[in-house]
């Protein structure tokens, strides 16, 4: 059967045809042709609900399989995702897309996904990012690392230009949150001793809990020799709030921060 | 002369001598092949056997061996451990029989394992196909044991039987075609000469069925289809074709009760899972308990649990036989904890409902009415904007076994409080595709987070009468002893043993991976109890240190 698709495909191909062409290489393009546009996303949005939300769920954040809104972010490019949807992953449940999906369905279907999570096409670039480096050197490199440098407390973010919409950051860092991202929700460990320790959750069950305190210290402890483990009710993150962060220094701030597109570990 | 024998001829006359003498010693009553009567005695004092997915046919998962005690159980330690080498989870039953161990994993690899050390024997290791559609952990939840056969059955819906002492294919019968959705993961039944089981596939519009097959010749002997075809009565409760694709399959063993022979198994969800609007009726037998002839395969009764789910409330749970006395009346009961929120005891004679009562937070209906029927809250019908219910798809519990302990009465399960929006839309029926028509989004923030908890219920009342509570929810199953021992797992990994008439936790191991949808068995090995721990990929046996515990058992 596969046989007789791909020989379809090399078929249609040579009567000329750029996607399927790619295909018959096996060599998808790198870029999602369809990245950012409406109708695709909208397309995709259908596409993404009827056929991948019963196990990623309907925000992709998953549910059996697993959350989809950080693969970007975790360096997953477009090139590689459509494969991973055209042939599935051997051996688990995730199944290939199916030779009846034509390549664009899943370019829509990424295109979509792409939306939940990385900058939208209509996010408007100002700003000056020289300067937003030096606010965040300033203000946010104590906790959150770019390229190498910078603390390690919050999640970096070297990849942040291609991973969060610029409305969420400025969200984030006016303090108007939601949720605690996962392995940084704030937890409170007073030892036996009275002495109390502050971090982030990295991990933890009813034994147990495994922490970043401020630092940057990991460490685990056994719930039954600390006195008392309790999450803590606002992020380690502080807000900045007009009076800390001016408009046009956060402005000048997303600027760089849309510049952050993967950290490259061989420029110094 | 003396006549020429060469020499490796002669060494293995030596070997063979010695090796006479070391069998003799060690096997002076070697079990024979598995009988009929074996599997009615389920778990016997002696520890020697488990050979059946519930332990005994009741499904009680109780072991009657008091070795290991609450006192002592802090002592366990490792014996050791079996990797599988595989992906994906165990989530199997190992049978137990004569020193030991017959293990299904995850793609249906399988295994002999020696007891004793932990070494394998022998594997078997099907070769599956590339375009498998199997729905939700390719997975297989045990052997089922019979003569001296095992009998698997596998994602491409095919039943095995396979020889016990090496492992070799004996026959293969066909389930179903995989192509279109029809694939295999449950523990087989064993009746007298019969191999029961089901199919999976509610979630790419299959006709679910439960089939019986001899065990000797592999021959089917009957069917029985969860969905009833045209002219069978139930017929009329799906609308038009649907009957066709309503999915309904049959993936979590059952229970048999000699005295009437009739087995109970429960059935799955409706298809397309979300979106109903093209299949409107209360969709027999679906979500159901049916109780069927063992012998012909026909339907004595049933009960619908949930008649016309919209939200993937399978009832692919286990139930469990027992006679209890309720309200002062010795009453034969089956036990039921479902995946709809409700705890059920029905009698088993005809099916009534004597107790039904939510065991977890449920908003999709307030009781169960006098006739058995669900009262249904407004607004729990998912659509594209999305509504909320409780609990969620997973369910109040689900297919890892639940236990019953017949000294104490008490019912224990594996709960889980959790919430979501559901949704729906219209799906198109591609064979061989996905027909869900929807999805769910689980309540998870800040303020409400799912959990889990191990619930006592008494099964004459419905009451809780002990509860342990964990942070997250747990796919863990129960197994309970007569020193009043609860074995289980927590949803991060931890093996736990808690006091089964208190809820005490007395003693707890990191094993690095959940137990998912089993739960450990326990068995004697050389006069010390064993506890076979099967958690992520590997299978781990514990026992008292030399010279702790009581020889005897």
């Amino acid at each position: 059967m596969r046989v007789l698709a791909v020989s379809a495909f090399a078929a249609v191909c040579l009567m000329g045809c750029p996607v399927l062409r790619a295909q018959d290489t096996g060599e998808p393009p790198a870029v999602n042709p369809l990245s950012g546009n409406a109708v695709a996303i909208q397309t995709g949005m259908g596409l993404f609900r009827s056929r991948c939300a019963d196990c990623h769920g309907m925000d992709a954040r998953g549910v059996r399989g697993p959350d989809l809104t950080q693969v970007w972010a975790s360096g997953r490019t477009d090139g590689g995702l459509f494969r991973t949807l055209r042939r599935g992953i051997p051996g688990t449940e995730m199944p290939s897309v199916g030779p009846r999906t034509p390549d664009d369905e899943v370019w829509k279907i990424l295109a979509y996904l792409k939306t939940l999570a990385a900058p939208t096409a209509t996010d408007v670039v100002a700003g000056n990012s020289q300067n937003g480096e030096r606010v965040f050197r300033t203000q946010c490199a104590g906790c959150h690392r770019a390229n190498g440098t910078g603390g390690r407390l919050g999640p970096d973010l070297s990849r942040i230009g291609i991973a969060r919409a610029r409305n969420a950051i400025v969200r984030r860092v006016r303090g108007a949150t939601e949720d605690f991202l996962d392995g940084y929700e704030p937890v409170i460990i007073t030892l036996k001793n009275g002495q109390t320790v502050r971090g982030v959750r990295k991990n933890g069950d009813l034994f147990s809990v495994q922490i970043m305190d401020g630092r940057e210290r990991i460490q685990g402890y056994l719930r039954a020799d600390v006195k008392d483990v309790q999450p803590g009710k606002q992020s380690a993150m502080p807000v900045f709030g007009p009076e800390r962060l001016s408009e046009s220094d956060l402005n000048d701030l997303l600027a760089y921060l849309g510049t952050l597109k993967g950290f490259d570990p061989s420029v110094k | 002369m003396r006549p020429m024998i060469p020499r490796f001829v002669r060494l293995a006359l030596v070997s063979a001598a010695v090796l006479g003498v070391t069998l003799g010693a060690q096997q002076a009553t070697p079990p024979g092949p598995v009988t009929n009567q074996e599997l009615l005695d389920g778990l016997k004092a002696d520890g020697s056997n488990w050979l059946t997915f519930g332990g005994n046919y009741a499904n009680h998962r109780f072991s009657p061996l008091t070795q290991i005690t609450p006192e002592n159980v802090g002592s366990l330690q490792p014996k050791w451990t079996f990797q599988t080498a595989t992906l994906g989870n165990f989530e199997t039953t190992t049978l137990v029989r004569d020193n030991v161990l017959y293990v299904t994993g995850p793609l249906n690899v399988a295994w002999a394992v020696d007891a004793r050390s932990g070494r394998q024997i022998w594997r078997y290791r099907r070769e599956l196909p590339d375009n498998l559609t199997a729905c939700c952990g390719l997975v297989n939840r045990g052997f089922a044991a019979l003569g001296e056969r095992l009998f698997m059955v596998t994602l491409d819906a095919h039943l095995l039987a396979l020889d016990m002492k090496t492992g070799a294919v004996v026959w293969d019968a066909i389930l179903g075609d995989y192509k279109t959705g029809y694939a295999a993961t449950l523990a087989p039944l064993v009746v007298k000469d019969k191999v029961i089981v089901g199919v999976a596939g509610g979630e790419y519009g299959i006709r679910g069925f439960i089939d019986a097959y001899d065990a000797q010749s592999g021959k089917r002997a009957w069917r029985f289809y969860t969905i009833p075809g045209p002219g069978d009565p139930g017929n009329n409760t799906w609308q038009g074709e649907s009957w066709k694709i309503g999915g309904t399959g049959v993936w979590v063993t059952g229970a048999y009760d000699p005295e009437t022979n009739a087995i109970f198994f429960g059935t799955g969800n409706p298809g397309p899972d979300y979106h109903s609007e093209s299949r409107e009726g209360d969709n027999l037998y679906s979500c159901s308990l049916v109780v069927l002839d063992a012998d012909t395969g026909t339907l004595k009764w049933h009960y619908q649990f949930t008649p016309h789910d919209v939200h993937d409330y399978d009832s692919t749970e286990v139930p469990i036989l027992a006679d209890i006395p309720i309200s002062g009346q010795p009453r034969k009961v089956v036990m039921f904890a479902n995946r709809n929120g409700f705890y059920y005891t029905l009698d088993r004679t005809t099916g009534r409902v004597i107790v039904a009562k939510p065991f977890v937070q449920t908003t999709w209906a307030k009781s169960i009415d006098a006739q058995g029927r669900p009262m249904l809250q407004p607004g729990h019908r998912p659509d594209e904007k999305g509504e909320r219910t409780c609990p969620d798809l997973t369910g109040g519990t689900n297919f890892w076994p639940p236990s019953f302990d017949p000294r104490t009465r008490l019912f224990f399960v594996n709960a889980r409080e959790a919430c979501a929006t559901f949704y729906a839309y219209k799906p198109e029926y591609v064979p061989g595709q996905r027909f869900t028509g929807g999805a769910q989004q689980l309540v998870n923030n800040r303020d409400e987070k799912p959990f889990g908890a191990f619930r006592a219920i008494d099964p004459a009342t419905g009451e809780r009468k002990w509860e342990f509570l964990t942070p997250t929810p747990s796919r863990a199953g129960i197994l309970t002893t007569a020193s009043n021992l609860l074995f289980t797992g927590d949803g991060e990994g931890n093996l736990l043993a808690l006091n089964s008439r208190t809820g005490t936790l007395l003693w707890r191991y990191q094993m690095g991976a959940t137990l998912h949808g089993t739960s450990p068995v326990t068995y004697m090995l050389d006069g010390k109890q064993q506890l076979l721990v099967p958690a992520g990929t590997t299978l781990t046996a514990w026992a008292l240190p030399d010279g702790a515990g009581n020889a005897t058992r």
